[in-house]
This record gives structure tokens, C-alpha cells and sequence, in this order.
């Protein structure tokens, strides 16, 4: 009987594996062959040990350094327009009570894979009110809101693009960040119209800051300059080849 | 001032997300990939070293992940093509192995014996080729079924079930009668 029944099945067997109909036959074959059935043993006292070998490792504890690449980013993740307020004021901004929405926003359409990569960093958000006509973006600028996506950039792009969007009159804006500024721009028959800045972040040299809830900020600017959803990362590769137009 | 007139500086960037589930799953994930890479690569230093490639790669390919299916799974397949992938670059495994020390280091806190015997069981796994190793840990230590195990490795289930064959029975003559 076990002439016919492969090495394949008799492992399969021990774990379970064989379908129904083979599993009648190979009990009769085990029934009446010891030597089949030691094999099966074995490739059970196999699976024990071991299973048992490496159980241990599973009530290590997780060293830090891979636990903090996912629990890192718990601290400051919600984008928090309480807290970012809070922080502009103990930043001795000059009382502008205006950038802050006090609804909870609704990020649930932004967090898409535009956000994914995650985000930037040290913007300090300043005069949120210096609007419109601010001027346009110079060339190196201009570079990166041309070419860097934002699915592909290197987590240590000077620059880092957050995310882009559509606005209302159907430009494509993108959000950046960027120790020396940030903002949101958005492309025009021009070049790229600075939309919203950050305030340079001279003090951010010395006096280092995450970022936190501030990229929240200038995300939230984002969120209601956008016509909808932030793109994707296709729908970012298709604009780029339209050139952002 | 245009910013761009500035020295643009180099942010250290604090990964940031608006969604923590994936996070937090992943989290839930780490001590079952720890194994998987301790068991894959031979050793916990070489295996934390993949398991942070793995973490990494798949924050970084975040969006690949389609909801409602198993994020395991997922991990799996990552850490299994790193692993694949840097295999080919290095021979550094088979170096690790040529040192009987470095096999009782998993687990090293335990007893002087069980030291021993797990020294065993690693040294007869590293000497398993790639492809049977990883069939072996996803199904006997894992607890996959063959099904799923060969779409994390990505071959067809007969395959994966000779290869699984193929190993054990190199395992169980390393291994002893005992075994």
C-alpha cells in the first residue's frame, strides 16, 4: 500500500494537508503499515521541535530600534489643529487667531497614498494670512515641485513635496516643506505661484523642531485650497508628465 | 525673502501619518516576523537587520497594500524577496554558520543543553538551500498552509510541497531518529 502513497503525501498528511478523499485511503494504508505510520511520526516530531526551537523568539521583546519605526510616528501623528494652535502661541506668534478652523477637520480624504511616504518636517508656521501674491517659486524650488513625487522622493530630500491637489480652478497645487520654508504653490501659466509660505525657519537652525503638528498647518491650508481628494501617487505621475497644467 | 534663495537644508524628517492602523498592525506583526527572519537569515543580529528592511520597505510601499487582504501575508512576501534578494549579494550566511557559536546564540539565555540543541536545529536549517528553508519555516513554524505559503513565496503549491519534502527529509537526517 505505501508503494503508492508518495513521500509528498505523507507530509502533507502530517500536516493536514491531504485532501479528504486521499486522506480516507492513507488512513487504511496507516492501519496496516507501521512503517508508514513511524514516517508520519516523524514528520510530526519534526514540526514539534521545531516549532519549538523558534517559539522563543516570540516572547522576546521587539528590540527597540524596529518597534520605533512604527511607534515613533504614533507621538505627534493626528493632525491636531488644537495642538498646532497651542504651539503657535507658545511660539510667541503674533496673536493671529484666524489660521485655526475650530471644527475638526476632516482629514479622512487626504490620508491617501499621497500622505503615505509621510511627511516633512520644521515648518513654522507663521504668517498664515500673507496669502496670495507672494510671489513665484525660483528655480530651485521650481525644480523640485516639477519633478519630485511624492511617492518616490528620498526621505532625505531637502525639500520634501507633502502632498498636491487640484484646486478649485483646476490648477495642480503642491504642498512642500522645507527648513528654509514652506508652503503651497501652485502652477500656473507663470511658473509655480506660491500660494501660502511658511515663515523661513532661520530659527529652526538652531533650535531644532519636529514637526509635528505644524505640517498639519499647512496641510490643513491645503485641504481647504483642494478641490478634492489629494492625488495619488498615478494621478501625481500623470500630472507631472502634463507638466502640472 | 524667496525660499529658494536660501540655502535649502536637509530635514530629518519624523515619519508622520494620518493613519495609525497599519502601524499599529504592523506592530502586532513583529515578534511572528522576528522569527520568520531569525529563522530565514540564521541568526537574530542578521534577522533584525532583514526584519528592519522588511518594516521599511513595506512603509515605504504602504499604499500596495490592499485593504481587506492579509497584511501578514504581505510582510511575509517582502521579507522573504529581501531576504531572496540579498542572498544573492552575500554569502554572509553560509560564513555565520561556519561558526558553531553563532547557531546556540538564538535563545542564548537558556540552559547549557537547550543551548546545544537549538544550535542543532540551526545549523540543519542553514544548510537547507533557500528554497526549502523558507517552505519549511512558513509551514512547520509559521503555521501556513501549503496554499498560502506558496503565494507568499510565489510558486506554484505542488512545488512548494516537494521543496517542503525535500527539506524536511535533509532536517530529519541531520537531525537523528529524534528528530
Amino acid at each position: 500500500m505505501s508503494a503508492r502513497v508518495t513521500p509528498e503525501e505523507i507530509a502533507a498528511f502530517a500536516d493536514g494537508e491531504l485532501p479528504a478523499e486521499r486522506e480516507a485511503a492513507m488512513r487504511d494504508a496507516l492501519a496496516s503499515d507501521p512503517d508508514l505510520a513511524k514516517q508520519v511520526e516523524r514528520h510530526r516530531a519534526l514540526a514539534a521541535r521545531l516549532a519549538k526551537h523558534y517559539a522563543p523568539v516570540l516572547d522576546e521583546k521587539v528590540p527597540d530600534r524596529l518597534a520605533d519605526l512604527l511607534t515613533a510616528r504614533s507621538d505627534e501623528t493626528v493632525i491636531d489643529f488644537a495642538a498646532t494652535r497651542q504651539k503657535q502661541e507658545t511660539r510667541k506668534q503674533e496673536a493671529e487667531k484666524r489660521a485655526v478652523p475650530s471644527k475638526g477637520p476632516h482629514w479622512g480624504w487626504f490620508a491617501g497614498p499621497a500622505l503615505a511616504a509621510s511627511l516633512a518636517v520644521a515648518v513654522i508656521l507663521g504668517d498664515t494670512n500673507s496669502a496670495p501674491g507672494v510671489g513665484y517659486a525660483g528655480p530651485q524650488l521650481a525644480a523640485v515641485l516639477d519633478d519630485q513625487l511624492v511617492a518616490e522622493q528620498s526621505p532625505a530630500a531637502e525639500t520634501r513635496v507633502l502632498l498636491s491637489f487640484e484646486d478649485e480652478t483646476g490648477q495642480f497645487c503642491r504642498a512642500y516643506s522645507g527648513v528654509s520654508g514652506g508652503g503651497i504653490a501652485c502652477r500656473d501659466d507663470e511658473g509655480w505661484r506660491i500660494e501660502r509660505r511658511s515663515e523661513g525657519a532661520e530659527a529652526a537652525s538652531t533650535d531644532f523642531r519636529m514637526a509635528g503638528a505644524d505640517d498639519g498647518a499647512i496641510l490643513g491650508q491645503a485641504q481647504e485650497m483642494a478641490a478634492g481628494p489629494a492625488l495619488d501617487a498615478a494621478g501625481e505621475q500623470a500630472a507631472r508628465e502634463r507638466g502640472w497644467r | 525673502m524667496d525660499e529658494t534663495s536660501a540655502p535649502v537644508r536637509l530635514i530629518p524628517w519624523k515619519a508622520e501619518t494620518l493613519n495609525t492602523a497599519f502601524e499599529t498592525d504592523l506592530l502586532a506583526l513583529l515578534p511572528r516576523l522576528r522569527r520568520f527572519a531569525i529563522g530565514l537569515s540564521g541568526n537574530p543580529s542578521d534577522g533584525d537587520d532583514l526584519c528592519q528592511m522588511t518594516i521599511e520597505r513595506a512603509l515605504a510601499n504602504r499604499s500596495r497594500w490592499e485593504e481587506g487582504t492579509r497584511l501578514d501575508s504581505w510582510m511575509y512576501r517582502i521579507m522573504r524577496n529581501i531576504w531572496i534578494d540579498e542572498g544573492r549579494r552575500t554569502t554572509r550566511s553560509l560564513q555565520t554558520f561556519v561558526d558553531e557559536e553563532a547557531g546556540s546564540a538564538i535563545g542564548g539565555d537558556g540552559a547549557q543543553e537547550a543551548a546545544v540543541e537549538l544550535g542543532n536545529v540551526d545549523r540543519a536549517m542553514q544548510s537547507l538551500p533557500p528554497d526549502q528553508r523558507e517552505a519549511v519555516l512558513l509551514v512547520m513554524v509559521e503555521g501556513y498552509a501549503y496554499k498560502e505559503a506558496a503565494e507568499i513565496v510565489g510558486c506554484p503549491v505542488g512545488t512548494l510541497n516537494s521543496r517542503l519534502v525535500r527539506g524536511r527529509d535533509a532536517l530529519m537526517q541531520m537531525l537523528g531518529e529524534d528528530a
